[in-house]
């Protein structure tokens, strides 16, 4: 069979690291080819070596058998090459059929005829069966959308090989299922795409053949009937991992946190509707739902971000329903937010200065009752570092360089070393590489195994079944019912989530 | 991806040497751009530029001067500063400026009987105390109802102006007087000089110093200086951190209007010892390019705003020995402030191979 795309033995250095280390990858024609790794395995790397973006050291790169030298993406766009973003690179207040011809707008001289750029996006829409609107603007229109017409821009300048980044990161689920149609539908038409991801269940989902890469090398590449999820973990990771950590039995018969008919309307808007629960010393407590059920508000409501309207919140014996966030945290509530960059860090401050948020007012942290207590602060900063594991391990770095998993393990490293009684977590593995995932339900059973409480709000079914001890569904805001993790089935709670009472679905 | 070039070889330090180039790219940029209407004015820009910086710097008594007329300045961008870190921006300064002026002058000018180490704070507090109290409306509105400041306190400069003409024409004038001018301060509130004549440069530019320092400190050091600092930078973390958001975006704001306030006070201790209802060339409204341009750091500041009082201070000798309009100054003002604006596309260029490798990674 003749291959699409042949790399052979590429080498890309960079001052600091060696990002591609001879890495060898040979790419059927015809097919969906997924690369995977976790970040900074060097995959991003290797694609933008193909797309022309870097020279390779060492190493050659052949297009359907012939060998290429690329200086510019021009270089890899004329081979029939196309790459799609992570971050989209549209302008938003022109037209799609604007933002897909443009740098090879049609019209004579100066004059751009509009209406056959739109005939023409028309065309390819139509002969890919990809709904768009060539008309709309940007500006109007849903990521999933936004990633169609970056596909599509692709496809217009005639790519038989279309490389994705990560095209799933910002999607939701039903337009995850979308791409996959859009994508098959390329590969039946004789298209080859390659995906790179660090989400193994999509590349079970869209992929037929699998390269795994890690520290920059090749480690494997699999046919997808022959391996599976747990395997392609191993090879990513380097070892086995253990996802869910380890539960051991412990006392669980103190209350630790009680909700009493809990309503929260925020501008009107009926988040959290007359909501009682309990959750124990000892025990995870799972929030599952679709999204946007309202398990973030009542993260946010128990965190003391969100006021809480009508009910009563009782914490450890303690009325805290009126409670001050800075109150809640300490008497032992520590937050994992959901949104990392709008509420769980300061992009513009340094590590140091994020691992402190919160805590700067402990008496640890403060010296002649108004100074920064530097030296406490910094050797607490390096403990922390040093403890979490946090990449790269210095201080002064500001928080927005680091990788989204470390910026994860910062927020986690704050909020355990506080050494709360209650940890509520509002999807704390969202958009974390496979290690770090590990990482976080570890120390998350870790903290349950310890006697504390955890109050976890993931969209992942999987992660709240394999974390939790009491699953509590939400729909709607409305709390439906509370089941037991070992006996609850996921067709159970998968119809609770759609609003289907416990008695309905046989609990 | 981790390790693009640019980034690996330290970047901090490219970082900080970029935020050092701007500022200066920026004034050379305002400069090329100045030189283009002065040409247009048959005149030798080289030459004007030349008396531009001998009027400013080129004597002693240009140097003091030019340090005089910095001095409200730099409390303008310290007010301006200090607002920007509580997550607002005090447009009004020049308001506030005059405000504390009055209070200044009411207070050198009522208040007998009292040391000159005594009469000199209480008038400080005084104007500071007139500052505070005009930006107390617009604080609680913006506070407390979210109000828009911009819009309100933009207006409000306005009004402080008509105050100032009723205040120094009719309510505390002065009978004799040859150029229209409130009543006189008490000897014991005038600051004493650092350099006596013919120099007559008072302790003013102490206080500006202290400030600075202060400031720095007090956003370096302090806990309360690394809260407000975390709600400048994002409020909405700062709230999920349990931070009172609300009280130190009030806290920046009267702290604002309080030294704009003393800016205006020290115009009267040091300067006049009276009003006039022009004694503000628009001061206010020049801390806000210095605030801007030096990335609100209190301390570069003062060097911007001692750059600022050079090019007021020796528009004059431009205007005498080359004969254009000083108006020129607003030229090259004018063009700073857009291309402070314009910031971000000078960042990028000088980033430009290592934005380009971001982009791509």
């Amino acid at each position: 069979m003749k291959y699409a795309v042949e790399m052979r033995e590429v080498s890309k250095r960079f001052p600091s690291v060696l990002a591609n280390d001879r890495v060898s990858l040979c790419v059927k024609s015809g097919t969906i080819h997924a690369i995977i790794g976790e970040n900074g395995a060097g995959k991003t790397t290797l694609m933008n070596v193909l797309y022309g973006l870097y020279e390779p050291d060492h190493g050659e790169i052949l297009i359907k058998g012939t060998p290429v030298s690329f200086h510019s993406a021009m270089d890899a766009i004329r081979q029939g090459i196309g790459m799609v973003h992570q971050h989209f690179m549209l302008i938003s207040r022109l037209s799609i059929a604007d933002n897909i011809v443009l740098g090879a707008e049609p019209g004579r001289g100066l004059r751009y005829d509009r209406r056959q750029a739109e005939e023409g996006v028309l065309k390819v829409c139509q002969s890919y069966g990809i709904a768009l609107d060539p008309r709309a603007l940007v500006q109007d229109i849903s990521l999933g959308m936004q990633q169609r017409v970056e596909i599509v821009k692709t496809l217009y300048r005639g790519a038989d090989i279309i490389i994705l980044d990560e095209p799933t990161a910002v999607l939701t689920p039903q337009e995850i299922d979308d791409l996959g149609r859009v994508l098959k539908g390329l590969k039946d038409r004789g298209k080859t795409i390659l995906i790179i991801t660090h989400k193994l269940e999509e590349v079970m989902d869209f992929s037929d053949e699998i390269t795994v890469l890690r520290a920059g090398r090749h480690v494997v590449t699999l046919r997808k009937e022959d391996t599976s999820i747990p395997e392609l973990t191993a090879y990513m990771v380097g070892r086995e991992v253990h996802l869910g950590g380890c539960k051991a039995s412990v006392d669980n018969s103190q209350v630790m946190l009680e909700l009493n008919h809990v309503s929260c309307h925020p501008e009107g808007r009926q988040a959290l509707q007359d909501i009682s629960l309990t959750l124990h010393s000892g025990e995870i407590l799972g929030i599952a739902g679709i999204d946007g059920s309202g398990q973030t508000e009542l993260t946010e409501l128990v965190a003391g971000v969100l006021p809480c309207q009508e009910g009563q919140v009782t914490f450890l014996g303690q009325d805290i329903t009126s409670s001050s966030v800075s109150k809640r945290k300490a008497g032992g509530i520590g937050f994992i937010a959901q949104d990392r960059h709008r509420h769980g860090l300061i992009l513009d401050f340094s590590v140091e200065e994020n691992l402190l948020l919160g805590m700067q007012r402990r008496d640890a942290f403060i010296s002649r009752r108004f100074l920064r207590n530097n030296s406490q602060i910094r050797s607490m900063a390096e403990t922390r570092i040093r403890d979490y594991d946090i990449r790269p391990p210095l201080r002064a770095s500001q928080a927005a360089t680091l990788s989204g998993g470390n910026q994860q393990k910062i927020i986690i490293a704050r909020e355990m070393g506080a050494e709360p009684a209650l940890i509520v977590a509002d999807q704390p593995t969202r958009g974390v590489d496979v290690g770090a995932i590990e990482f976080i339900h570890n120390t998350l059973v870790e903290h349950r195994n310890r006697g504390g409480g955890v109050l976890l709000a993931s969209l992942e079914l999987d992660e709240v079944m394999m974390l939790s001890d009491r699953i509590a569904v939400m729909y709607s805001g409305r709390l439906i019912g509370i089941l037991d993790a070992r006996t609850a089935t996921r067709e159970q709670i998968g119809l609770m989530m759609v609003g289907r009472r416990p008695e309905e679905v046989g609990v | 991806m981790k390790g693009t070039p640019g980034s690996a070889r330290n970047p901090h330090l490219r970082e900080t040497a970029v935020d050092i180039a701007v500022p200066f790219l920026l004034l050379l940029f305002s400069f090329l751009f100045s030189s283009i209407w002065i040409l247009m004015m048959g005149k030798n820009p080289l030459a004007a530029y030349a008396a531009l910086l001998d009027g400013a710097f080129g004597s002693s008594t240009a140097f003091v001067n030019t340090i005089k007329k910095s001095i409200p300045i730099a409390f303008a961008s310290f007010s301006i500063i200090v607002s920007m870190k509580g997550n607002t921006f005090n447009i009004g300064a020049e308001g506030q400026l005059a405000l504390g002026a009055m209070g200044a002058t009411l207070a050198g000018a009522l208040i007998p009987g009292l040391p000159p180490l005594l009469h000199i704070p209480v008038c400080l507090w005084a104007g500071a105390l007139f500052g505070m109290a005009y930006i107390a409306f617009p604080t609680v509105m913006h506070v407390r109802r979210g109000v828009d400041l911009l819009v309100i306190l933009l207006l409000l400069n306005n009004v402080a102006n008509y105050i100032l003409q009723y205040f120094v024409l009719d309510l505390f004038k002065s009978d004799n007087a040859l150029v229209p001018s409130s009543r006189s301060i008490l000897g014991s509130a005038e600051l004493p000089y650092l350099i006596g004549p013919p120099h007559r440069m008072t302790i003013a530019i102490l206080f500006v110093l202290v400030s600075a320092v202060v400031l720095q400190w007090y956003f370096s050091k302090t806990v309360a200086g690394y809260e407000m600092r975390a709600v400048g930078l994002n409020r909405e973390a700062a709230r999920y951190a349990g931070i009172p958001v609300r009280r130190y975006t009030g806290l920046a704001l009267f702290t604002s209007g309080a030294l704009a306030g003393i800016g205006g006070a020290l115009e009267v201790l040091g300067n006049y010892h009276c009003l006039y209802t022009d004694f503000s060339p628009g001061f206010g409204y020049d801390g806000i390019p210095v605030a801007l341009l030096c990335g609100s750091n209190p301390i570069l500041a003062v060097i911007g705003s001692i750059a600022f009082g050079a090019l007021r201070n020796g528009s004059l000798t431009m205007q005498a020995r080359v004969g254009i309009s000083n108006e020129i100054i607003s030229v090259v003002q004018g063009s700073l402030i857009l291309s402070v604006a314009s910031n971000y596309i000078v960042r990028y260029l000088l980033n430009r191979k290592k934005g380009k490798e971001k982009v791509h990674a």
